[in-house]
């Protein structure tokens, strides 16, 4: 049998097998909230705070192995922390050579926060590892999805007298998940939204001085100058939300995706899209951290000026 | 806002969150891994420019190798052209003090043959001259006696060989 042919008996066979799986075992429904649920019931602790708290230590530990016992010759742990680092800060020194030493901490720890934080969500039992909670799920934007395959196939596995044909939750029921991907809490997003833009303010300060204000509130330009500071002003604030959403959607719309896929299908068919989903994450991180330089340049720009003033002459 | 999950504690906790992050990973990570890499720069640097010292000197070493040689050579050949200027002074003095000796043995040599020979001319004269008065002195006494001749000429004989 040629490697071809096995490969394809061996998709077939894990469709196969996942569909008699799924139909043997009933599923309540899955859990998808919008929002991250409060555990152990502690309030405002949230299963996305626990496991930024498992970032926060996986990469402060990291951060120490690599440099406990640095090396003049690098190997090892050392080396590929050095790579990475090396990497950021060449990738970012190529976008604005200037303000990238100064900026490098927090474009770096974006980044690196970020990273790891997506790819949390792709640890497996992230999202189904949890508690039941009677009731449906939480927030009034919770999905609420019915297993389509329930009662097609009595389960031979649950016939006993008074138990339930699913596993996990029963209807009526939703798991309170006990793992969540950090970025899937829009309070890490807009946090780091929020972060993002003050440093980007900071920095067109510290490059302009006052003047930096002439930007948005500009008075020498005419109408038309004025106008297009107010724009500029707008599209500032716009920052916020578009650095909020972008990743908590990507992110919560990844897991989602997974979620739906492993509910239809569990075996196979969520591959490929576990696949696309480590470099949605990677994506991800490295547009938040990107975005942030590039604005941090467009903020430190001395172009405002001249530009309005020719603009305003013209009309 | 409460639909998306967003409140004020746990925002504040993000952000604390991730500056105390920031503030950590930069004294333990940034900080550290950046000094690392500019040192290592810096070393390349320095070690790049020290292989071109090393080189120059080498350079230079050798030129002035190469030169110490060919001055060596020079004054080898000097005193190898000295030394054959002195052999061959010191040779010719040895043939012509051998050529002397020469000379002078066979100078001696010739003398001496010569004073030999005429020693031996005169003793030659002598005997003759004794064997002349002998055998005259012979003759006349035999005449005298009238004996004969042949006791004489016997005689005479008998009395060379002996001397000889």
């Amino acid at each position: 049998m040629s490697s071809r042919n096995r490969n394809i008996l061996i998709v077939v066979g894990a469709i196969i097998a996942g569909i008699a799986a799924r139909l043997l075992f009933p599923m309540g429904q899955p859990a998808i909230s919008v929002k991250a649920e409060e555990i152990f019931g502690i309030p405002n602790f949230t299963n996305s705070m626990l496991v930024l708290i498992l970032v926060d230590i996986f990469l402060i530990v990291v951060a120490f192995l690599a440099t406990r016992n640095m090396q003049m010759v690098p190997k090892g742990i050392q080396n590929f922390m050095e790579w990475v680092i090396e990497m950021m800060f060449n990738f970012f020194s190529s976008i604005n050579k200037k303000w990238t030493p100064a900026a490098f901490p927090l474009l770096a720890t974006i980044f690196l926060m970020v990273l790891v934080s997506n790819w949390t969500g792709l640890i497996p039992g992230f999202g189904s590892i949890g508690f039941c909670h009677a009731g449906e799920t939480h927030g009034s934007l919770a999905l609420n999805v019915q297993d389509p395959y329930a009662g097609l196939v009595p389960s031979p596995f649950a016939a006993a007298e008074g138990e339930s044909k699913y596993l996990g939750c029963q209807p009526g029921e939703s798991l309170v998940a006990l793992f969540r991907a950090p970025t899937a809490d829009l309070n890490l997003t807009l946090a780091l939204a929020l972060i993002a833009v003050f440093a980007i303010e900071y920095f067109g300060f510290r490059a302009l001085g006052v003047g930096y204000l002439g930007k948005f509130f500009n008075l020498k330009g005419g109408p038309v100058g004025f106008i297009v500071g107010i724009f500029e002003f707008i599209s500032e604030i716009a920052r916020i939300p578009a650095f909020m959403f972008r990743l908590f959607g990507n992110i919560f719309a990844g897991e989602v995706l997974l979620i739906v896929m492993i509910f239809l299908l569990p075996l196979a068919l969520p591959i490929p899209f576990y696949i696309f989903e480590v470099f949605v994450g990677f994506i991800q991180a490295f547009i938040f951290s990107v975005l942030t330089i590039a604005f941090i340049g467009l903020a430190t720009e001395h172009h405002g000026d001249d530009h309005s003033h020719a603009e305003g002459a013209h009309h | 806002m409460e639909a998306l999950g967003l409140n004020l504690p746990k925002l504040i906790y993000q952000i604390i969150n991730f500056v105390l992050l920031m503030v950590i990973l930069y004294a333990l990570l940034y900080q550290r891994v950046l000094a690392m890499l500019a040192e290592r720069r810096q070393r390349i640097e320095q070690s790049l420019k020290d292989a071109e010292q090393v080189k120059l000197q080498l350079a230079n070493a050798r030129r002035d190798y190469d030169a110490e040689i060919a001055k060596a050579r020079q004054e080898a050949a000097t005193i190898v052209a000295q030394a054959q200027e002195r052999a061959r002074a010191q040779e010719a003095e040895i043939v012509a003090q051998a050529r002397r000796e020469a000379e002078r043995v066979r100078d001696e040599a010739r003398t001496q043959a010569v004073q030999e020979r005429e020693q031996l001319l005169r003793e030659a004269k002598d005997q003759i001259a004794e064997l002349v008065t002998l055998t005259a002195s012979r003759v006349l006494d035999a005449e005298l006696k009238a004996s004969g001749h042949d006791k004489l000429i016997a005689e005479s004989l008998s009395a060379l060989g002996r001397r000889n």
